[in-house]
């Protein structure tokens, strides 16, 4: 019934004006779907049936664009009704969560995509790491998806500062003081971050801006190029790939006296070359359809994430006395039991040269081996120190969630915290 | 189209390229400069930093906390102190404790004069300028330090 209504739609001249090929039939046609569509020209017309598996990639970074789509979706819809300005902001949220249809979900929504995003883009960054997926020719993609990590803390931090609670003043006030102490420019960065010496409406407007507009638009660019890569770098990285994917370029092998083939122009191989045909198959409808039910499995999650658990919100901010203990959310609280140390060295010094080391990881662990390959045991070493660090940060994470009480002191969980000690 | 190699580049091509790519240069970095010192504001609209409190009398002794100033203002007999709330690690406001002041955000503890005991706290609390206005009010002028044993005698 729905096929035959689509098949009289497409026999229009309106419905061929706007899809340029119809509801696959054939082979050629299901090739002629992934080339000729916009939207699904990313993909190759046929994949390899490896890239179909669930635990070649877990799915992580289909299910991190996902929740960036769903950020789009309820992060437009909100902002409806949001105001930034720091005599409305909580206000706003109140009603939301209270008077309007639907904006306590959509909310929740919000806030619940945001954490799943981070989570997902973390677990991403090790699963590229574990499988070896970065090493050439890859390595400009890992780097592109280190930007779009940092972008996702960017984005989630500038994101739980608008509601102006207390969570929010606090962040605000001790992330850009964090700022301050950046080296040489930390002090005039910390003037331009708040637009002042206070944290208030000009801070607010700022981080505003940036959540709401830069920080999307960059995201959006870097996600368009990142996916773009994962196709132009041959693919998924798949132990069976040649050695060599990209054979640079001779000018002299080329006649100078015809014009080229496209064939001629593109540099090594595809990752189609040397694939057996039983081991590839059509990307419409095997990973389409698959690309989908991720999809709605992801909506699901959140939608019942959202019903079930209301997104936090703390009292509206007080410039005048911090919640104690004040604590940021769980993915920057390895950073807060890092800067309980020194603001410095915590803040800003290790956390450079976690950056720095991500980045460059790419090009000091070049050789191809294990690539493709969970836990390959060539790559002890590289696996070792990855582990170690991944380690450190989420005892960090662990310490500073659920050992430290008021005043940031160590204490036990599961034994009463000592009465905190209130000054007034 | 390209020029090979061999060919050697003529001067007026070369101070062309030269002149070119300079101005490419140096417009985006002028844009860039101009952008960023766009962000920082030339006026603020800000609470005054100095603040005219009450007549020295009218406070009782040990410390009061003024809230919109986020500073402890210490009264001993005829002597003032004003010493700032706001932690020099991450900017957090201290809470006064039984002996000092303790940060609730990353648990820094000062001692009553504001020195660092112990935590990641890199410098002591500051201590204000404290001065006496003509109709006899405290003025605390949070803009300018004093050494930590400056008091005001009224």
């Amino acid at each position: 019934m729905l096929e035959r209504l689509w098949k009289s739609f497409q026999g229009t001249r309106l419905g061929r004006s706007i899809f340029r090929v119809g509801l696959p039939g054939s082979n050629l046609e299901r090739a002629q779907v992934a080339i000729s569509s916009f939207l699904l020209h990313f993909q190759p017309a046929k994949v390899n049936r490896r890239a179909l598996k669930f635990r070649t990639t877990l799915g992580l970074g289909l299910i991190s664009l996902y929740l960036f789509l769903i950020l789009t979706a309820t992060g437009v819809l909100l902002m409806f009704y949001y105001v930034p300005s720091t005599a409305r902001a909580y206000q706003d949220m109140k009603d939301l969560e209270f008077v309007v249809t639907a904006g306590l979900v959509l909310r929740n929504m919000h806030r619940w995509a945001a954490h799943l995003m981070v989570l997902c883009v973390v677990l991403h960054l090790c699963r590229v790491f574990y499988t070896a997926a970065y090493k050439p020719p890859r390595e400009f993609n890992w780097v592109l998806g280190v930007c779009l990590f940092l972008m996702t803390l960017a984005l989630s931090f500038t994101g739980y500062l608008l509601p102006w609670d207390q969570l929010a003043f606090w962040a605000i006030t001790v992330g850009t003081n964090i700022a301050g102490y950046a080296p040489l420019i930390g002090k005039k960065l910390q003037f331009m971050f708040l637009g002042g010496h206070v944290v208030g409406e000009s801070a607010l407007i700022r981080f505003y801006v940036l959540h709401v507009l830069v920080l999307p638009a960059v995201a959006i660019l870097f996600i368009a190029v990142h996916l773009w890569r994962v196709r132009k770098d041959g693919g998924l990285a798949s132990p069976a790939e040649p050695q060599v994917l990209q054979e640079e370029l001779q000018p002299a092998q080329l006649p100078l006296t015809k014009t080229y083939g496209l064939m001629e122009l593109a540099r090594g191989t595809t990752p189609m070359v040397g694939l057996k045909p039983e081991e590839e198959v059509f990307t419409w409808p095997n990973l389409i359809f698959r690309e989908l039910l991720l999809f709605l499995a992801t909506v699901a999650v959140v939608l019942v994430l959202s019903i079930a658990f209301n997104a936090p919100l703390e009292e509206m901010a007080n410039p005048v006395h911090p919640p104690n203990p004040a604590k940021a959310p769980w993915y920057f609280l390895g950073l807060q039991e890092l800067v309980s140390y020194s603001a410095f060295w915590g803040g800003v010094i290790v956390p450079a040269l976690i950056v720095f080391a991500l980045l460059l990881l790419p090009y000091l662990d070049r050789k191809r081996r294990g690539v493709g390959v969970w836990f390959s045991h060539e790559r002890r070493l590289a696996i070792g120190v990855f582990t170690f660090c991944l380690v450190t940060a989420v005892v960090l994470t662990v310490i500073g969630t659920a050992f430290r009480g008021p005043n940031w002191s160590f204490q036990i969980p599961w034994k009463p915290a000592a009465a905190a000690t209130e000054g007034h | 189209m390209t020029t090979p190699a061999d060919v050697p580049l003529k001067r007026r091509t070369f101070l062309s390229l030269v002149f070119g790519w300079c101005s490419a240069a140096f417009a985006l970095a002028a844009s860039v400069a101009a952008a960023g010192r766009f962000l920082v504001p030339n006026v603020l609209y800000e609470p005054d930093r100095r603040f005219k409190a009450l007549k020295p009398e009218e406070y009782p002794e040990g410390p009061t906390f003024l809230p919109n100033l986020r500073v402890f203002l210490f009264r001993k007999g005829n002597s003032f102190r004003a010493v700032s709330a706001v932690c020099t690690h991450l900017g957090c406001t201290v809470n006064l404790a039984a002996s000092g002041f303790h940060c609730p955000c990353h648990g820094t503890v000062f001692n009553e004069s504001g020195s660092v005991v112990s935590g990641p706290a890199p410098s002591p609390l500051s201590w204000f300028l404290l001065s006496l206005s003509r109709d006899g009010r405290l003025v605390i002028d949070t803009a300018q330090q004093v050494r930590p044993d400056r008091y005001l005698v009224v």
